[in-house]
């Protein structure tokens, strides 16, 4: 008997983060599937299975935060724990005020990512 | 002139305000002359009694309700019969001109800085992008090598991936800086056949409205008879046009002495040509000769640390050197010396030239 792993999905156009982060995810436990596009995520059957959502919040097209509203209009209440290359702009209240669990600025440590993590499924 | 007699016209009483008929001397028009200007005045006065040769000058004047005019001078000295030195000449008020003129400058300037700034923004956002994106991949990897080689049995296939990945996005992020240093380097030369004497020329003649205006007095020594050389114009005059900027913005404070700058060329050796620009600035610390070369090293409030070694890298590309010496009095000189027929330029093999620009950049690290 296999036990089902949770699923967390990756959105992220950068391609090192796709290619990295779901090694890491497997590591700690989980499933990991990864997305370069909003679009690509929203056209895949993962989005009903999809336990936590790590998504980056600069991206062409339709942005983390697109996405972020997308899901809430569909009610997909998938928690989601946003990446972001920019310390700059600091947009993580108003992400947080939106819903997100946590928003971690690239790079992240591993304990953090975990953390984060953690506290997306004890929501969900 | 050794009689200082001076003789006006009524549109010239006019012009500085003096009663008509008042006796006109040297004196006399140093009390309307700017103060920040007296010197041109002098140097006009020491100029018409060494030599007779023709001036032509701009000086402003200072009018007694704080008004500033500004005049354009031209006279044609000869010696009369007595061995004397006699002067005709026409004074022209050029205040409107000026005015305009000086509005175009800070209209210029301002879009010069506009441009630095929006180009710099775009710089560091695309570095600092770029850069972090390939660092979140260094931690993710190494995160997970880590714990890869902490299970039991430790899983070394997968930690040696992930090691390679690691190495790769190092290599990624330092690629990035040396592009960036790459770009700012620029990259093809275009050589021509090149008057160093014609082409300082033409930047003095791009810059001196704005060496004017900082009270730089300019003294060219510029030898009209040199050998040309294979050379790129366009970026002998990027660096020309740095070091001028540089000595007359090293000599912005300076209050108790003239602002002079000497610019001169010269043949250098046989088969060499240098320029050579001489300021009255404040110098540099001797200990930091070596990091006046380096990229982001800047004295400036408002520079950016880049000429000196953007100028540096193209006048290497000619094979050539530049470098910096202190004056015996105030001040620093910059030299470079360039061969007249580089080894490794040909002329038959001109190349496309590539200007940086921070869409350029955005692509070359877009393309990492």
């Amino acid at each position: 008997m296999t036990i089902q792993r949770l699923l967390v999905s990756v959105v992220d156009d950068d391609e090192s983060v796709r290619e990295s982060l779901p090694d890491l995810l497997k590591e700690f436990g989980f499933d990991a599937r990864t997305f370069s596009s909003a679009q690509e995520f929203l056209n895949s059957d993962c989005v009903g299975k999809t336990q936590c959502l790590i998504l980056d919040v600069a991206m062409p097209g339709m942005s983390g935060p697109d996405l972020q509203r997308e899901l809430k209009i569909r009610r997909q209440e998938i928690p989601i724990v946003f990446i972001k290359a920019r310390r700059d702009e600091n947009i993580r209240p108003r992400l947080l005020e939106e819903g997100a669990v946590e928003c971690l600025v690239k790079p992240f440590s591993d304990t953090a990512l975990l953390e984060a993590l953690n506290a997306a499924l004890r929501v969900n | 002139m050794a009689t200082d007699e001076i003789t006006w016209s009524e549109q010239l009483y006019r012009i500085f305000e003096f009663e008509p008929g008042l006796r006109i001397t040297l004196e006399r028009i140093a009390t309307r002359v700017h103060p920040d200007d007296l010197h041109t005045l002098g140097e006009m006065v020491d100029r018409a009694r060494r030599d007779a040769g023709d001036l032509h000058y701009e000086h402003r004047l200072l009018m007694r309700d704080g008004s500033v005019k500004y005049l354009h001078l031209l006279a044609h000295g000869a010696i009369d019969n007595d061995g004397g030195s006699v002067y005709t000449g026409a004074v022209q008020d050029v205040t409107k001109r000026r005015h305009a003129e000086e509005s175009l400058v800070q209209a210029r300037s301002e879009l010069a800085q506009a441009t630095r700034v929006t180009s710099l923004g775009v710089l560091t956002a695309s570095i600092a992008h770029e850069v972090s994106q390939a660092l979140a991949g260094i931690v993710t990897n190494a995160s997970t090598c880590a714990r890869m080689l902490a299970t039991e049995p430790p899983n070394i296939e997968g930690a040696r991936e992930t090691v390679r990945r690691t190495i790769r996005d190092g290599n990624r992020a330092s690629e990035v800086i040396t592009r960036l240093r790459d770009l700012f380097r620029g990259r093809d030369l275009v050589v021509e056949s090149v008057d160093l004497t014609e082409t300082t020329q033409e930047v003095i003649a791009l810059t001196l409205s704005e060496l004017q205006r900082n009270r730089v007095i300019l003294r060219p020594e510029l030898d009209d008879k040199l050998p040309a050389v294979l050379a790129d114009r366009v970026q002998l005059q990027q660096v020309i046009l740095n070091l001028l900027r540089n000595a007359s913005d090293a000599m912005v404070d300076i209050e108790d002495r003239s602002r002079e700058l000497l610019i001169k060329t010269e043949p250098d050796g046989d088969d060499h040509v240098r320029l050579t620009v001489k300021d009255v600035g404040g110098g540099f610390v001797p200990q930091d000769m070596d990091k006046l070369f380096e990229a982001f090293h800047t004295t400036k409030k408002e520079g950016m640390g880049i000429g000196l070694s953007v100028s540096r890298s193209i006048i290497e590309r000619h094979n050539g050197r530049l470098w910096a010496t202190l004056n015996d009095g105030p001040g620093a000189t910059f030299s470079f010396s360039i061969p007249c027929r580089p080894a490794s330029v040909g002329a038959g093999d001109p190349v496309a030239i590539r200007t940086a620009t921070a869409m350029d950049f955005h692509q070359v690290v877009r393309s990492l």
